[in-house]
């Protein structure tokens, strides 16, 4: 007996069935299959859905290997129990076939007597923890398996897997923080002048970022490429910049000099700046806003009627620069009244304008190893492309119109530094007036701030005329001292929030970093009881891979749905075989703006079926959620959570009711069946409904999303809000108190951390820290000194694909892809030809590569390309191609203040056999 | 990135040793048939190098059926005469046998010197193939039909020579063929090179031109003055005469196998224009 | 008169390969023939160094000098510029691929699959007489034929249309008959600024890369 539903018995032998691909966080594509005798032979794009998809309809290279995924004979295809009781990478974990009886039995017993004796262990850490990859791209998979976690309660899933390291995780934070902006992208069908610092758009912004990009290219946009390799985006770029690694936030900053300095102020939209941002708000002395006394509202300079006035003051005139003198009160941390009476103070512009004095294009030259002309060049020709004062009509609606965007990549974004680009890029766009406006720079979607995915309804008014924020406190009486996960971010990281996504968004390498020493002022960080990994392979895709891999084996009980064996499910005690892509059923909501490029005009639900009955004895997400929620006594908590709308949409609405009964288990198809007719119901405001049935029939439906709701910058001003840059006080504030709680609880060790919340960031020595790290390591430049990055690839990202031959037969195509990219003339200086043996190393570990030689890379960069070294994947174990997260180090020092690190690392490199 | 799949050009991997073997056998081959044919020999002689000649072709021939993917369906190489030089050399291979078999027979010299002729054809449509692959440029220069030509002529004539010592002194006007064909092919190597120096990559040119100094020195040189010694001192003829017909063969030989197994890069792929990717 | 012919946007194309994968499954391919495929080709030295995506395959040419060379009548040009090949006449001699300057041709002596032995997919569309034989991309011409019997346009309708566009995310490839003023192929051609591969082989190529739009466009 192969699933408990009947459903792919019944399959059509022939024909087409639609569905998507949800690999990647640049999803989804719509496709269908088609299927000849039962099998599913050919993947193409779902041509009905080109005229409401933003990239055509089109299906990216990733989902071409669904077929062969589907049928890859290395499947785990029955539950496995470990029989091995030692892991460890060289111990052979003696996985035996059971039944699926025995295996949900096993894992239903061990959860029971977890939930028996406590949800929290003694450090009051969950004993349950979960891990899944991909960006949150494991959900639209994984069916109903969250309301089985919400049914249990407290789960860890802060056990980094990447996150915070592989993602663009200071404008995550940052960029919600400043404009509603996880992930942040051009307004590319309209943009015509971008700058990217290492933004690879090309190999990860997905099929609409590949379409909207092309089509820009063709239209005349021009996209300058700051990376110090050539990357796919780069090729794909009207001009290449080779930057020094980590040296972007001193680039951007010569291009903001250029603009405050060298160019006339008229050039800059001065009444966004003093309408709709923070630049006229009056600094003191101490650093802090200049308030009212009275209403404790910011104060700046009216120049109509020559006083300080509060912010909010309908009609008057701020003034941007100058000093000025007025009656307030200071406020500093903790509510400190920091002076009274008469202040001095200047406007926060005018603290921008000699902030940046200093940090000319000359002296950015020296640092980034760029031609101050070429810096100098590029900040006139993005002055030049801004067309400030435009304006456009898009839905009747008019609209500033700013054509000129900055967009930053994954490294730059990541680590030390990156607060600092996130900031200059919001500033630049800032000064131009091109934030959240057609053409300029945009965020996608929200995952911290609430609602969930709903950018315009989560701006709410906050304090000081700026958008509402939820921060984790940090005031004394609220400041969490007690982490809820092992990871702390409630605890460290303010900007995380709290949401259901904040767990990821921590210092998540602290989860496995912490089990050796928890630092002091921590509850000791312990093990999971129980541990469910879900296409995730954090052996593979953190850093210190042989440390993360030595500490999930001491994991007591592991959990693995598992496609193939791999390097994670190594460690695991149960193998659970899950149906893949192409042999189970989801529905989710489509549309609206998303991760990356995805703007569409168009929002609705698309449905994921069976194409094909599964293979051998692979099930159903939801059939494993169910009967796990039945044997651990917790169904009517599990039904309770998919009719609360854990399934993706809410059961119940204002004219439709759908739920499930909470006290039965329910079917598969039951629950999609009831899943669609809500979907449908709130899709028509409950005019039509319609069934599992029309779903697998049709496939999606959607309705119009407009295209006006791209841009936040008209709910904003609705509302009256300012954006809050380019003075950070509230940032300022919450670092000064957050030192305060740490401190008083004696935690010293976050102090470097600390030190990145400023009002203005100034410059640091960024390259230096990894070059004091390295020191630390035992290493000195000289022996070490290259740089080694690493870049995406667009046939692998997030794809969890490595085992399937035809990708990796393809990615072959595209440079890299078989060892590491070297500079030709480094090459020749150290005898290296293509295809060489090389050792690469850090003082504390070395990998061995081959020598892939390009003209298109600084000669003191070396690039490997995706994450592989795999040892236990089947047919990916013989790549022979490294990673650097083998490199990479878990480090405090390399610790940003988000909890962030960068996938940077100094490296030696030699031909393999030649002595040092 | 797969080195198979260039862009730079690479070797070409569809013909090995098993074709190049062909054109070296059958340009052996066909040319031994003509230098008999030039020889006047007669009787058991003419008979025997007669057989030589397309026993060496028929190897040849058969070198490449074992490299072909559907040996079963040979015939079908006949079945394009109207642009193919593949279909055309098989058809002069036919031929080849036919009149030589006859000549066997009969032990005749009339038709061994038809079927001589037919052997010219042969080598001649063997330049043409390689002429034709235009995905090789070291191979689509014009003057390598030639060079494939004459160095057919010199092998056989090479072979001619050394077998004719077993039996006797090879006549002058023997050695006087030997001589001019000779130089006709060192004449065609050095056509060649002026040309293919324009089409051929630098590794393939590289391969030539070792193989080529061989041809030159131990092909041509060398032999020549082993002629010229066994000229005036008829009494290390006997021992020179096939050294120098050995030399001519072999350094053909080799030539022809470095030809179609070290300097076949094809094209690869180059750009006239680069794409303007937003602006220029 | 029809000729079809392929349009590739190199100012469009990334490389992603999603052309090849498309081609390998919707032709069942064997693994590394690859008979549409992208080269990731570097010109310049660093820092002076461009990087460009260029899709390859068969150019299906005017002149193939394939066809001329095949002693079997196997490759043979249909009258709408196709260059095909018919598997039951060819012996495998390889001639067609040394004599074809864009690499563009195939031939595996041996039955080969992805994972060693044949999934249940790969066995279902293993084609023998394709073993030892010259194979190449076809223009996807079933399709073709299939399409214009129901009435469809090759190269606008995704049924008519080789997978290797229908794929394209970048709208990089374009399909569509030259002969005809108005067909997709015909503008672009029109509009803008191209080369075809090694054109001074005299090959005729039936695929075309634009560049960059024409001059009198290009302030536009």
């Amino acid at each position: 007996m192969n699933a408990p539903e009947p459903a792919a018995a019944a399959l059509a032998a022939y024909g087409k069935r639609a569905t998507y691909c949800y690999q990647c966080v640049a999803g989804p594509d719509l496709l269908t299959v088609k299927v000849v005798d039962g099998v599913a032979t050919e993947v193409e794009p779902n041509f009905a859905a080109c005229g409401v998809h933003p990239g055509g309809g089109k299906v990216c290279v990733k989902a071409y290997g669904l077929v062969q995924k589907t049928y890859n004979p290395n499947r785990v295809l029955t539950p496995m129990r470990r029989t091995n009781p030692n892991k460890g990478r060289n111990e052979d974990p003696g996985f035996v076939p059971i039944s699926w009886a025995e295996a949900l039995d096993t894992i239903a017993a061990k959860l029971r007597s977890v939930r028996e004796a406590g949800l929290l262990d003694a450090s009051g850490y969950p004993k349950v923890a979960a891990n899944f990859g991909g960006g949150g791209t494991p959900q639209s998979y994984m069916g109903t398996f969250p309301a089985f976690l919400a049914a249990w309660g407290p789960v860890d899933m802060g056990f980094g897997s990447g996150q915070g390291v592989k993602c663009t995780h200071s404008e995550h934070l940052y960029g919600e923080f400043w404009h509603r902006a996880f992930p942040v992208c051009p307004d590319t069908p309209m943009c015509n002048y971008v700058i990217s610092c290492g933004a690879n758009s090309e190999a990860s912004g997905g099929v609409v970022g590949v379409w909207r990009h092309a089509n820009a290219r063709e239209r005349g946009m021009k996209r300058v490429q700051i990376e110090p390799h050539l990357s796919i985006t780069g090729a794909c770029s009207a001009e290449w910049v080779p930057i020094k690694p980590k040296t972007d936030p001193a680039f951007l900053y010569a291009l903001i000099h250029v603009m405050l300095h060298e160019s006339a102020r008229e050039r800059l939209d001065l009444p966004f700046l003093k309408q709709h941002t923070n630049s006229p708000y009056l600094v003191g002395a101490n650093g802090f806003f200049l308030r009212d006394a009275a209403t404790k509202k910011p104060l700046l300079w009216d120049l109509n009627c020559n006083a300080a006035v509060t912010y909010d003051t309908p009609d008057c005139d701020p003034a941007l620069e100058g000093a000025f003198a007025c009656d307030a009160v200071e406020i500093g941390p903790d509510e400190a009244v920091l002076a009274q009476g008469r202040l001095e103070g200047s406007p926060s512009f005018a603290k921008l304008v000699e902030h940046v004095r200093p940090y000319s294009p000359e002296w950015a030259a020296e640092i980034c190893d760029v031609p101050a002309a070429t810096m100098r060049r590029i900040a006139n020709e993005y002055l030049d492309h801004a067309q400030v004062g435009a304006t456009i009509e898009i839905e009747g609606k008019t609209l500033p119109y700013r054509p000129v965007s900055v967009s930053l990549g994954k490294t730059v974004n990541n680590g030390w530094g990156g607060f600092e680009c996130v900031w200059a890029r919001t500033l630049l766009a800032v000064l131009v007036g091109a934030l959240e406006v057609p053409g300029g720079t945009l965020g996608t979607t929200v995952r911290l701030n609430r609602p969930l995915s709903e950018r315009h309804e989560s701006v709410k008014p906050g304090p000081d005329g700026f958008m509402h924020y939820p921060m984790n406190p940090t005031d004394r009486e609220h400041w969490s001292a007690r982490p809820n996960i092992r990871n702390a971010y409630r605890t460290m990281v303010p900007l995380a929030a709290n949401g259901p996504w904040s767990q990821a968004l921590g210092p998540t390498h602290f989860s496995w970093m912490f089990q050796k020493e928890t630092p002091k002022g921590l509850p000791t960080v312990t093990l999971p009881e129980v541990w469910f990994v879900y296409r995730t392979n954090p052996a593979i895709s953190f850093w210190d891979t042989k440390g993360v891999s030595a500490t999930m084996a001491r994991f007591p009980f592991v959990v693995a749905m598992a496609y193939t064996r791999d390097e994670t499910n190594h460690m695991a005690d149960i193998l659970l075989p899950d149906a893949t892509d192409l042999e189970s059923l989801q529905l989710i909501r489509i549309g609206g703006s998303k991760y990356i490029e995805q703007f569409w005009e168009h929002e609705g639900y698309a449905l994921r079926q069976p194409v094909v009955a599964a293979q051998g004895e692979a099930r159903d997400f939801p059939d494993i959620a169910t009967e796990l929620a039945r044997r651990t006594g917790l169904l009517e908590q599990y039904n309770a959570a998919i009719n609360r709308g854990a399934g993706g949409v809410r059961l119940k609405g204002a004219s439709w009711y759908f739920s499930l009964d909470p006290k039965v288990a329910h079917g598969r198809d039951e629950i999609w069946d009831a899943v669609c007719k809500a979907a449908s119901a709130e899709l028509s405001d409950g005019k039509e409904v319609h069934d599992l049935a029309w779903w697998k029939e049709n496939g999606l439906a959607t309705k119009p999303f407009p295209h006006a709701d791209w841009y936040l910058f008209p709910t904003l001003a609705a509302q009256g809000l300012r954006f809050e840059v380019p003075y950070q006080e509230r940032l300022y504030r919450i670092g000064k108190e957050l030192g305060n709680r740490l401190h008083e609880h004696d935690m010293q060790w976050w102090n470097e951390q600390l030190a990145e919340y400023q009002t203005l960031p100034k410059w640091k020595d960024f390259p230096g820290l990894w070059e004091k790290s390295l020191l630390k390591m035992g290493g000195t430049t000289k022996d070490f000194p290259f740089w080694l990055l690493t870049s995406r690839s667009m046939q692998y990202s997030w794809g969890n694909n490595v085992g399937i031959q035809m990708i990796r037969e393809v990615a072959d195509n595209i440079s890299g892809h078989r060892g590491v990219i070297i500079n030709t003339g480094t090459a020749e200086k150290l005898g290296i030809a293509e295809g060489d043996p090389v050792e690469i190393a850090t003082p504390l570990n070395n990998v061995s590569a081959r020598a892939v030689v390009r003209q298109g890379i600084r000669p003191d960069t070396l690039l490997l390309i995706g994450q592989f070294s795999h040892w236990a994947t089947p047919f990916a174990k013989d790549f022979g191609v490294p990673s650097m997260n083998s490199l990479v180090p878990m480090s405090m020092e390399l610790t940003d203040a988000t909890g962030s690190g960068a996938d940077v690392v100094r490296v030696s490199l030699k031909r393999s056999g030649v002595g040092k | 990135m797969n080195d198979n799949f260039g862009p730079k050009p690479w070797h070409q991997t569809n013909w090995d040793f098993r074709a190049a073997f062909n054109f070296m056998f059958g340009s052996a081959g066909a040319g031994l048939l003509v230098a008999v044919a030039i020889s006047g020999a007669a009787g058991n002689a003419l008979r025997a190098e007669m057989l030589l000649g397309m026993a060496l072709i028929g190897a040849g021939l058969l070198s490449v059926w074992f490299e072909i993917g559907r040996p079963l369906r040979a015939m079908n190489v006949g079945f394009n005469p109207f642009t193919s030089w593949m279909t055309r050399e098989s058809f002069a291979a036919g031929l080849v046998f036919a009149l030589g078999l006859a000549a066997v027979w009969f032990a005749s010299l009339h038709l061994a010197q038809a079927a001589a002729l037919a052997a010219l054809v042969f080598a001649y449509c063997q330049g043409r193939i390689l002429q034709a692959a235009k995905g090789i440029p070291a191979w689509r220069v014009p003057a390598l039909i030639w060079l494939v030509f004459t160095t057919a002529l010199a092998e056989g004539a090479g072979l001619f020579v050394a077998l004719a010592v077993l039996a006797d002194t090879p006549a002058r006007g023997a050695l006087g063929y030997f001589s001019l064909a000779l130089i006709a092919r060192v004449l065609a190597w050095s056509i060649y090179r002026g040309g293919v120096a324009k089409a051929a990559v630098r590794p393939a040119l590289a391969a030539l031109d070792r193989a080529g100094k061989m041809l030159v020195q131990l092909g041509t040189v060398a032999p020549l003055a082993l002629l010229l010694v066994g000229w005036f001192v008829p009494e290390v003829a006997r021992v020179l005469m096939p050294l120098a017909g050995v030399a001519a063969l072999a350094t053909g030989w080799q030539f022809k196998f470095v030809l179609i197994t070290r300097a076949a890069y094809n094209q690869g792929f180059a750009l006239p224009h680069l794409p303007v990717r937003g602006t220029r | 008169m029809t000729r079809w012919a392929m349009v590739a946007d190199l100012r469009r194309c990334v490389g992603c390969q999603t052309c090849t994968a498309s081609c390998k499954q919707a032709n069942a391919t064997p693994p590394e023939v690859q008979w549409r495929r992208v080269l990731d080709m570097e010109v310049g030295e660093y820092p002076a160094v461009k990087r460009v995506f260029v899709p390859v395959g068969c150019m299906h040419c005017d002149e193939p000098p394939c066809m001329h060379v095949c002693p079997s009548t196997a490759t043979k040009k249909r009258p709408d510029g196709i260059v095909t090949i018919d598997y039951e006449l060819c012996i495998g001699c390889s001639y067609c691929a040394i004599a074809c300057p864009y690499q563009a041709r195939y031939k595996t002596d041996r039955a080969s699959f992805a994972y060693g032995k044949a999934t249940v997919q790969e066995t279902q569309a293993f084609n023998p007489k394709r073993l030892a034989v010259a194979t190449k991309c076809t223009f996807c011409v079933d399709r073709i034929d299939a399409g214009l019997a129901k009435g469809l346009t090759p190269g606008i309708d995704p049924e008519a249309t080789p997978a290797c566009v229908n794929s394209c995310i970048s709208q990089t490839l374009s399909f569509g008959d030259l002969e005809d003023p108005h067909s997709n192929v015909s503008q672009l051609l029109a509009e803008n600024q191209t080369f075809r591969m090694h054109e001074e082989l005299g090959t005729g190529p039936g695929f075309y890369y634009i560049w960059d739009k024409k001059q009198g466009d290009a302030s536009a």
